[in-house]
């Protein structure tokens, strides 16, 4: 039997008077790496931002790690983390200032061998005494992906992780992430337009229309089910 | 808890003091506003405009503690709104860090700003003008922390807003302490303001502070009654411009503003 490390019920979001999350339940599984896919609007930032406590769902319960979102948010964020090329951190700070910052935040003991481990690992070292700001798209990717695993989470929200990367450093930030989450039995909610990529390291795939749940299930099973033979074809028929 | 609060305080301390020309901004201008007010003062008295040779001394205490308000505001603001112009807040909030330590993490660092800021400006008024802020003694600190108080409590104000509302507001940054400014009778007294203003003056801790600071420099006097009114008044403001910024950060997280803010 599977155990989940995220439970969503009847999740509803209202903005003034628009519903963007119209009463959505699904689980994830832990130890595997699930897309959430949708059109623009579909209300996937939406979805993820609710469940890092961002947004306030206007109703529904969540649980992460078997607690209650809203009860317990302080222990969940502990354990899960974030990464998304549309969010920064802090410009002027160089990127090691940024490192050690979150893991203060984190409450990470022995935080430098942490930081020295994974900023090998991302091939980042050249790039530690430079300031955030200077950065390039890829580079502020590879920062970026290095905060949101400086806590080991169990969870890893990633929100088009590889927007606007060139193809090499793509495949790389994709099989860094596979191999980590092999490796570390983590859990990985990924949200992103290209389906390639999707279909390339998920084994899940939650679709969203406009705000409601279209398909959700095994990638493979789906596309079977429903005569399909690539992702892209899918989406284009259901999504 | 002190973890979290340390790393913010670092982290806004990098940035506060971590270029030449931010930390000359800091404090240069309670440095230039000494400057101006005190050969201003001195061509008064050289004059004779002015027959009291004490008013030196209280204008440039006025300045100083004018500006502990205005830089305990500015502080705080800045600080948080740095969080916001580097569009950091989406990280931020999804850390473990809790509401309140963010308070005191801004408290902490507006202090440390204000202190700096100042102390030059104190060095520059002893060595120019022969002023000596400690006349006022254990005063001095009360009137210190109860006007930073006030700057706290509207940088409070001023940062939910621009959270929730967004960067029109960020004027407010600078503005909003020019509107207190008449109010507060900093350099003339209450009874100088028309009934109105006056009327209006005194639901504001300022004016108590500054009326206080002139009677102990002019009479050797202090009056208790408004040492517990602004101890009243400051702690009101305060604990409502907390719950007023928490109100705010809890209205974001509704409307979804807390991600993607940014410049």
């Amino acid at each position: 039997m599977n155990s989940f490390v995220v439970k969503v019920s009847n999740l509803v979001k209202t903005f003034d008077t628009k519903k963007i999350i119209k009463n959505i339940s699904f689980n994830v599984n832990e130890n595997s790496v699930t897309g959430v896919l949708g059109k623009n609007g579909a209300g996937k930032t939406t979805l993820l931002g609710m469940l890092m406590g961002l947004i306030s769902p206007s109703s529904g319960n969540i649980e992460i790690l078997g607690k209650n979102l809203f009860f317990k948010k302080n222990e969940i964020l502990k354990e899960i983390n974030f990464q998304s090329p549309y969010i920064d951190l802090p410009k002027k700070m160089t990127v090691e200032q940024n490192l050690f910052f979150y893991s203060r935040l984190y409450g990470i003991k022995k935080f430098k061998d942490i930081i020295n481990d994974l900023v090998k690992k991302l091939k980042m070292t050249d790039l530690m005494k430079k300031n955030y700001g200077s950065l390039s798209a890829g580079q502020k990717t590879k920062v970026n992906l290095c905060k949101a695993l400086i806590n080991n989470p169990k969870l890893l929200l990633l929100d088009e992780p590889t927007a606007s990367l060139d193809p090499e450093t793509s495949i790389f930030i994709r099989e860094f992430l596979l191999d980590y989450q092999k490796k570390n039995k983590s859990s990985i909610l990924i949200t992103s337009h290209n389906l390639e990529e999707i279909q390339s390291i998920c084994s899940k795939i939650i679709l969203l229309k406009l705000g409601k749940i279209a398909s959700n299930g095994n990638l493979n099973e789906l596309l079977k089910i429903n005569n399909y033979s690539s992702l892209k074809d899918f989406f284009l028929g259901q999504g | 808890m002190f973890g979290r609060i340390l790393a913010l305080i670092i982290r806004y301390k990098t940035i506060s003091f971590g270029s030449f020309p931010r930390l000359l901004s800091i404090f240069y201008w309670p440095s230039v506003q000494i400057l101006f007010w005190g050969f201003f003062s001195n061509f008064l008295i050289e004059n004779n405009t002015t027959p009291y040779i004490g008013v030196l001394s209280i204008i440039l205490s006025a300045v100083v503690l004018w500006d502990v308000l205005f830089r305990g505001q500015l502080g705080l603001t800045m600080s948080f709104l740095e969080e916001i112009w580097s569009r950091n807040l989406t990280n931020l909030f999804i850390t473990p860090l809790r509401e309140y330590e963010l308070v005191f993490s801004l408290i902490i660092i507006s202090m440390l700003r204000t202190l700096i800021g100042l102390t030059p400006a104190i060095f520059v008024a002893n060595f120019f003008f022969d002023f000596h802020l400690f006349e006022l003694g254990f005063y001095l600190i009360f009137f210190f922390f109860n006007l930073i108080a006030i700057g706290w409590s509207i940088g409070f104000v001023v940062s939910g807003l621009v959270l929730r509302y967004g960067h029109s507001f960020e004027e407010l940054a600078w503005a909003i302490i020019f509107i207190l400014l008449p109010f507060s009778c900093v350099y003339y007294p209450l009874d100088s303001l028309p009934f109105i203003m006056q009327k209006i003056a005194q639901i504001f801790p300022p004016v108590y502070v500054f009326e206080s600071m002139r009677k102990i420099l002019i009479d050797n006097q202090v009056e208790f009654q408004q040492l517990y009114r602004i101890i009243i008044l400051n702690f009101t403001y305060l604990l409502l411009s907390v719950l007023f910024f928490l109100k705010m950060i809890s209205s974001s997280r509704k409307k979804g503003l807390l991600i993607n803010q940014g410049e």
